[in-house]
């Protein structure tokens, strides 16, 4: 389920009478509501009242702030609580619509109220929705905008669950954008899959502008199954820090995720694992700062971009090509092309896992869809090779160009070891360039938007 | 200004044998006119039809209309109409409303009452529906303001919650009794004008109060205990958890309507006729004992005591709940208990929805609603609330089905002072039958006068020679209250209740011949009097139950609690099942007919509730 909440702005009008006073005022509510969840008629939603309170003559307060309860069906009340300052007081409104079906438009529009202060009546009053005014606009504003994970933190958990022959990944790959240096930090768990101990382990790659990538991998050690992230002895993967040696280097880095999670393979498959492996990311993008000391000194980052992701399946595949690329102005590719180990499913061309998260949205809207199209028509195409590879395809009146090229002086070449034992080889590059290809279709193909990325992609090659 | 219907006024002087002597009888046609317009329709369109249908005999009989013909003619149709037997019940049934009016009319023109001295009422914290807000929060709604819920809303109060007390009827002040008529405040202080219908076979009346302190307010004052046996029963058979220490609750509740015996000052002669008939006989009766420290006997408390002598709940318990901050509108009917279904435990309470007298709706929002509308308004209540959902509720009616015999006297017997109810007779309550002497305002007695016409006036004139005793049984539960707008009581007098009344209309003459009468008064139309104790003896050989005026009193038990699911709508602890945060405060929530007068059990077994709910919530 799309975690979603609701957005919608309110105005009623209507009229006070403050104790003490023997006529009424004018008021005006323009009230903006935020809720967490969807909004479903049938249940009770609680949403986060802004927005400004006018009484005429006595109050206009920008700032008021109070709380929703929505519920027309189940409680049949609509209740408003919202405190706001009259004159230096501090005042709270309560108020409740309820809803009643033998008047429904009355019911659903008219919001009797009572000013209290500190506990005590001190007036009280009736808003109303003005709907030949309002009811276009109130409508029109609706908005159901993802909302933000709860907890970003519980992707990073665990998901093996004792089963043999599984493997979990913990990746981040990140630029400096200081020194061009691509950083690439891979922790992995590995449950074998005749049933031997688990046994983590891992490695941390670095990939200097002006230079050769070096690495250094640490484990393996026993699985000891945290509640929270990835542990292998001193390196550690927990919400928000990533910490660890590895041979000569050492790092410390703080991780600020920005933007939702994004689902590179369908969102099911990473809550139910029915296919051979699922690919996430907790974050689109996120911004790394810290030290990573290695043998020749030590290297201060700051606000680095990258990513962080997850990977939970069978084993590596038989052939794949990934690519992350930050697009800047908060816009992430990300690529995942594979053919499976699966018997049958190997002989298919590469299945592409493409998501463009632009503008706040995913495209392509489902997953599916770049994989396999309509019962294999229309899917997403890729070329898998070394140094260039490149994965096109159409969705709806857009369609993409991506071309990714791995420098070889730039690539860094190492074994995977899948829980059967068999191994793979990965050739990785996070100095790598790409270029990405937009257009949109309006009477003929016209471009939409060109990214070229030098240096700072992040992509991958394996095969076996 | 009330119209007054020509029908309507020459069955008064028919009725009355209105003979121009007396100026009192003029006014009666306009005052039974106002006391019909209280009525509920039904009644209203049945006693208008019933005069239309006497005045078309008379214009059959005579070619006139009764208001036109003289006095000796319309003697002579009612002499005709009363010598159809059948008409008797009928006859007696159109005499309520005129008895009322002329027994008000007929006080006013012979002996205004003085006016008395009231005492300042302890301060309320009452608020008109129409100035209170259509929206508002409380940590407990207490529906009614009567026994039960004043004593509810005590408890609640005193524990910190803020408490409002939702009341359909009106806050009236001892002084404001003092000022008015008993029927004019008849009128305002019953529901229905004191004309609620039970129907059914013999079909009752049954009056309930509706004002600040319930049917307090126009109850007679007598204070029994619960019987032992009947407490017993409640635990052992129904499982009603809270009459554990039912004691201790009948203590504080009598401290707090400081109950006491009624002194022999006041007594008035219909008490001490009583007294005397019953030591003749060797019966055990004593005088009663009442909430009515200092009772002047005014004689006036089924409408409201003009003295504030009669500790009503609105003068005793419900000061002390305003004091603990506990709050009160008045004219406000409850709609609907409000409930949100959506919650992860099933229903729960949520507040209530009140209607105004203008039709104009308010809300009070809370997560505790104590239901305290009285054991005939709580089930249609929780019907229009969706509550109404046990097989049981409504079930289970028990009223105290009553009966009235007069003796006549060679001497006035009510002078200026008498205590309403002032002596209970106990022989026979062993067997169910509680004998109370009962000396009620001109007309608004359950006895009714023998006769129309002359032998009707006759009566009227010689009305303080007569003493008057009640008697109520302790029933089977065999009635129901059906309705969801407004409550439909249902009721079927069983075997045994019907040989009960019956048993009491004869102890009831046997102890007036005791004291001294000259002559019964039966109450049964057919056979009206009787001169000796064996000619009483014969005449109620035959009489059967259908040829007694039943009138009913105390309705309990229709939210019954117990420790049974499929048996009992509310459970031990009187928290109405299916629902969370309602509680039954009112005589509905007894398990069982109390068997006495039932203030105290009422009040005892609210306090019991609501005190366990505050003690279990912390």
């Amino acid at each position: 389920m799309t975690a979603r909440g609701t957005l919608f702005r309110e105005t009623m009008l209507g009229r006070v009478r403050l104790a003490g006073e023997t006529a009424d005022r004018p008021v005006r509510l323009d009230l903006q509501a935020r809720a967490d969840s969807l909004l479903l008629p049938h249940r009770t939603t609680l949403a986060r009242l802004t927005g400004r309170v006018r009484i005429a003559g006595r109050a206009d307060d920008p700032e008021a702030e109070g709380e929703l309860e929505i519920s027309p069906l189940a409680r049949r009340r609509i209740r408003y609580r919202l405190g706001f300052v009259l004159e230096g007081r501090r005042l709270q409104l309560d108020g409740w619509k309820s809803v009643s079906f033998r008047r429904p438009l009355t019911s659903m529009t008219v919001l009797p109220y009572t000013l209290y202060e500190d506990g005590e009546r001190v007036g009280e009053g009736t808003l109303r929705f003005p709907l030949a005014t309002g009811l276009g606009p109130f409508l029109a504003g609706f908005r159901f905008p993802r909302t933000p994970e709860p907890d970003a933190g519980r992707h990073l958990a665990p998901r093996w669950d004792g089963t043999p022959g599984r493997t979990e990944v913990w990746y981040t790959t990140l630029t400096d954008p200081a020194t061009g240096s691509g950083i690439w930090l891979h922790h992995e768990v590995v449950a074998p899959h005749d049933g031997e101990p688990a046994y983590a382990h891992g490695w941390f790659a670095v990939f200097p502008k002006d230079g050769p990538p070096e690495h250094a991998r640490f484990g393996p050690t026993p699985w000891t199954g945290p509640a929270h992230g990835f542990t292998a002895g001193e390196t550690r993967v927990t919400p928000g820090r990533l910490t660890g040696s590895a041979g000569p280097f050492a790092w410390t880095l703080t991780e600020r995720l920005q933007g939702p999670p994004l689902h590179t393979f369908p969102r099911w498959s990473w809550r139910r694992p029915r296919l051979p492996a699922s690919h996430m990311l907790p974050a689109a993008r996120a911004r790394y700062s810290g030290t990573v000391r290695h043998a020749g000194g030590e290297l201060r980052i700051t606000d680095a971009p990258g990513a962080s992701a997850r990977i939970y399946g069978h084993g590596n595949a038989r052939r794949w090509a990934w690519l992350h690329a930050d697009l800047g102005g908060g816009d992430v590719l990300e690529i995942v092309a594979a053919v499976s180990m699966r018997r049958g499913l190997d002989r298919l061309p590469p299945l592409v896992f493409l998501r463009l998260y632009r503008d706040g949205r995913v495209w392509p809207r489902r997953a599916e869809r770049t994989a396999v199209g309509w019962a294999g028509a229309g899917r997403f195409r890729a070329d898998i090779g070394l140094p260039r590879w490149r994965v096109e395809g159409r969705a709806g009146l857009r369609r993409i160009r991506v071309s990714v090229t791995q420098p070889p002086g730039a690539t860094l070449a190492l074994d995977y070891t899948d829980p059967d034992g068999s191994g793979a080889v990965c050739r990785n590059s996070e100095r790598a360039d790409a270029e990405v290809r937009l257009e949109r279709w309006w009477g003929r193909w016209r471009p939409e938007a060109t990214w070229r990325l030098s240096g700072t992609a992040h992509a991958e090659v394996g095969d076996r | 200004m009330t119209r007054t219907p020509r029908s309507l006024t020459g069955l008064a002087a028919a009725f009355l044998a209105d003979d121009g002597t007396a100026d009192w009888t003029k006014a009666v046609p306009r005052r039974a006119a106002a006391l019909l317009t209280a009525m509920p329709a039904p009644a209203r369109a049945a006693v208008h039809g019933a005069a239309a249908a006497i005045d078309a005999y008379a214009v059959a009989r005579t070619g006139r209309r009764l208001a036109s013909l003289g006095a000796a003619e319309r003697e002579r149709v009612m002499t005709s109409l009363t010598a159809h037997r059948a008409l008797l019940p009928l006859l007696d049934a159109l005499k309520v409303p005129l008895l009322l009016a002329a027994g008000t009319e007929r006080m006013l023109h012979r002996a205004p009452p003085a006016p008395v001295s009231a005492p300042e009422d302890p301060p309320l914290d009452c608020t008109p529906s129409s100035d209170w807000p259509t929206r508002s929060t409380a940590d407990a709604v207490v529906v009614g303001s009567g026994a039960g819920g004043a004593m509810a809303a005590r408890t609640l109060a005193a524990a910190g919650l803020s408490v409002v007390v939702v009341e359909e009827g009106a806050h009236h002040s001892t002084a404001s009794f003092g000022r008015r008529a008993p029927l004019d405040r008849f009128l305002d202080l019953y529901r229905d004008g004191g004309a609620t219908i039970a129907v059914g076979n013999p079909p009752l009346v049954l009056p309930v109060g509706r004002a600040v302190g319930g049917t307090t307010v126009v109850n007679s004052g007598t204070c029994y205990r619960t019987p032992g046996p009947v407490v017993d029963r409640w635990l052992s058979r129904y499982g009603f958890a809270a009459a554990e220490d039912f004691g201790g609750h009948l203590d504080e509740v009598e401290r707090a309507l400081r109950v006491a015996p009624q002194p022999l000052d006041v007594l008035g002669g219909n008490g001490l006729l009583a007294l005397a008939g019953a030591e003749a006989l060797g019966w055990t009766a004593a005088p009663l004992r009442r909430n009515a420290p200092g009772c002047r006997g005014s004689c006036q408390c089924v409408v409201g005591c003009p003295t504030g002598a009669k500790q009503s709940v609105q003068l005793s318990v419900l000061p002390d709940a305003c004091a603990a901050g506990a709050r009160i509108v008045t004219h406000a009917r409850v709609r609907r208990i409000l409930t949100d279904r959506d919650g992860p435990a099933g229903p729960r309470a949520a507040g209530v929805l009140a209607r105004r007298p203008d039709g104009s709706e308010l809300e009070i929002l809370s997560p505790l609603v104590v239901v305290a509308a009285g054991a005939l308004h709580t089930p249609p209540l929780l019907r229009r609330s969706g509550l109404g959902g046990h097989p049981r509720l409504g079930h289970n009616l028990s009223v105290h089905p009553a009966i009235s015999v007069a003796g006549r006297f060679g001497h006035p017997v009510t002078g200026r002072q008498n205590v309403l109810q002032s002596v209970g007779v106990e022989q026979l309550r062993a067997d169910g039958i509680l004998i109370e002497a009962t000396a009620a305002p001109p007309g608004m007695s359950s006895f009714v006068l023998p006769g129309v016409g002359r032998e009707l006036r006759g009566e009227l004139e010689r009305t303080e020679r007569l003493a008057t005793l009640g008697a109520m049984i302790a029933d089977r539960p065999s009635g129901r209250v059906l309705g969801r707008d407004r409550p439909l009581p249902r009721y079927g007098l069983a075997a045994r209740d019907a040989d009960r009344l019956l048993r009491a209309q004869r102890a009831m003459g046997r102890l007036l011949f005791a004291a001294g009468a000259e002559e019964v008064l039966t109450g049964v139309a057919r056979l009206p009097r009787a001169r000796t104790p064996a000619q009483l003896e014969a005449l109620l050989d035959r009489v059967s139950v259908r040829d007694l005026h039943v009138s009913a009193f105390h309705p309990t038990g229709t939210v019954a609690a117990g420790s049974d699911p499929e048996q009992a709508p509310a459970d031990p602890e009187g928290r109405l099942r299916g629902v969370h945060g309602v509680l039954v405060a009112d005589g509905s929530v007894l398990p069982g007919c109390p068997e006495v007068n039932p203030q105290l059990s009422i009040m005892a077994a609210a306090l019991a509730v609501t005190r366990r709910f505050v003690a279990r919530t912390g």
